[in-house]
């Protein structure tokens, strides 16, 4: 078993399976739901992210020849339509699955319903549409291998290493510099104290859905530089990210960050183990989280948070 | 004298609970007026049906003259905002706080309207002026401090913008004598001008002869103005 791979695959699936957690996370702690469209968001936004690839890449490739710049063209249409639909996703979750029903009794259950429906039609849309044949995105951060410090590791993975860290670190930012942010974290820790602070959730949801779609649609563009944009490529990612942010506490960003760590480790390990192997993990994920959770319910996101409630 | 609180034929509750019944109140402009009455009789639900976070309502409530009130059966919370944003400042019975913020982001998160937003600076400092005791905490998280830190902090809140009508449920529960008079006293020596205030209050020693008129709450109904009550 070579150490060196197994740590690029795990940082590789923790960025992925993080940026899915966090979106899921976001959401439930400021409008209290639970994103069952997360996964149709990812396999959508991998469809728009194919189309806009398919249509220009013959006059990207007329406009600028075979070579660097073509590829990064291809790159930054690609993430802009998955990273764009997937926005647009999240105005049609709003729409559909927050704004109607957000005042009801019950407004979890029932948006964790509407949005189980929007995947499960989603994917079928799809499926009917575009057929059960897998999809190939243009490789953005184009093909090779590169040494560093004695690992080895393909362009893809430090791309996707590379662009969760830099997407991250830059939600995170504008979560605590902005005034959105601000109203955003408000309405996650207190939502009584945020509408007596004069903060519509209505006008808190709408970026937050924006933005966790556009982060779902970056994660499926990175993870489809892996494997390929199917229908039902969602739903793998809509389960890593649920368990990852209950793992990490619902909520916690933190936690959420710390759990897709650990389980991204975890999935590369099991995986390289040979008596193992890939079967068994994820087996292994829903022991590890199931033993986390039976020892801490609320998740790991309680020993990392800074203040009592 | 202008209202600027009239509550006629308020009735409200949570679920088959009805905690008020047929409430008439009104609050004229400048009154500082003392709620008195004790535990479970109605002050802090007249205060969140005032705000709209009860679980359902019905009876006209003017703020200001503009009605805010009307019959309400779902979305505890949903026209909070808008009421919030029409003049009402209230500081809830826990105090509301935001853990993870520090407390100059959490008195930002009073600043609402674009005025305040844009000399949310000085409103700080004002803040401060009135609560000494938070200038040097300015950067230390919400979660972090003291029971009477903390009710500084929420009141502190509510005075970042400018209000008409101020609503302080409970200032004293649950602190020291000597930090709850010095709360109670930071929030008499607030200007007047324009604006009234409530205050909900079971020690009634607190808000003795300090307030234009007490009026009692006693088993969801108002037990009319008590006037000046002295125990002295």
């Amino acid at each position: 078993m070579d150490i060196s791979v197994t740590f690029i695959n795990g940082l590789n699936l923790a960025a992925i399976y993080g940026l899915m957690a966090i979106g899921i996370s976001l959401l439930w702690s400021s409008v209290g739901m639970i994103n069952m469209a997360h996964g149709a968001t990812f396999a959508a936004s991998g469809y728009a992210a194919w189309l806009a690839a398919d249509a220009t890449k013959a006059l990207v490739l007329a406009a600028f020849g075979k070579g660097v710049l073509t590829t990064s063209v291809m790159a930054g249409i690609t993430l802009t339509a998955g990273a764009g639909f997937g926005a647009l996703f999240g105005a049609v979750i709003y729409l559909l699955a927050f704004l109607p029903i957000h005042d009801k009794p019950n407004f979890p259950v029932r948006s964790l319903i509407v949005t189980l429906a929007i995947n499960l039609a989603t994917v079928q849309g799809l499926l009917w549409y575009f057929g059960p044949k897998q999809k190939n995105l243009p490789k953005i951060f184009g093909t090779g291998k590169l040494e560093v410090l004695g690992i080895s590791a393909r362009y893809d993975q430090i791309g996707a290493i590379l662009a969760t860290t830099v997407i991250l670190g830059l939600v995170l930012f504008w979560l605590r510099v902005s005034r959105k942010g601000l109203e955003i974290r408000a309405m996650m820790q207190n939502p009584e104290g945020a509408v007596l602070s004069g903060i519509s959730v209505r006008w808190t949801a709408l970026p937050v859905t924006m933005l966790t779609g556009a982060l779902a649609g970056l994660a499926a563009i990175l993870l489809s530089q892996t494997i390929f944009v199917s229908p039902t490529s969602g739903t793998m990612p809509l389960i890593k990210g649920l368990t990852i942010a209950l793992l990490g506490g619902l909520g916690s960003v933190p936690g959420a960050v710390a759990g897709a760590i650990i389980i991204g480790f975890l999935e590369a390990i099991v995986g390289a183990i040979p008596f193992l192997g890939q079967r068994y993990v994820l087996f292994a994920t829903f022991v590890f989280i199931i033993t986390v959770l039976i020892i801490r319910p609320r998740g790991i996101g309680g020993l990392l948070d800074e203040a009592r409630k | 004298m202008a209202d600027i609180l009239k509550i006629s034929g308020l009735t409200a509750g949570y679920g088959p609970l009805r905690v008020l019944h047929e409430i008439d109140f009104r609050v004229g402009e400048g009154e500082r007026v003392g709620l008195v009455g004790l535990n479970g009789h109605g002050k802090t639900t007249l205060f969140r049906a005032i705000s709209s976070l009860v679980g359902w309502q019905s009876g006209s409530i003017l703020l200001n003259g503009a009605e805010v009130g009307g019959s309400r059966s779902t979305g505890p919370g949903r026209r909070t905002p808008a009421i919030v944003r029409a003049g009402l400042a209230m500081t809830p019975q826990g105090d509301a706080i935001f853990p993870g913020l520090s407390v100059a982001q959490h008195l930002d998160c009073g600043a609402y309207t674009p005025k305040a937003w844009k000399d949310r600076k000085a409103r700080r400092d004002m803040v401060f002026d009135i609560f000494p005791p938070l200038r040097k905490l300015e950067h230390a998280l919400v979660g972090r401090l003291s029971g009477g830190e903390r009710r500084m902090v929420s009141v502190g809140r509510a005075l970042m913008v400018d209000a008409r009508l101020y609503l302080i449920d409970e200032p004293s529960l649950g602190l020291a004598p000597k930090i709850s008079a010095s709360v109670i006293e930071a929030l008499f020596a607030l200007p007047q001008d324009g604006r009234a205030m409530v205050i909900a209050e079971q020690n009634v020693a607190l808000l003795s002869g300090r307030v234009d008129r007490m009026v009692g709450m006693h088993a969801g109904r108002i037990r009319g103005d008590v006037g000046h009550v002295s125990l002295h």
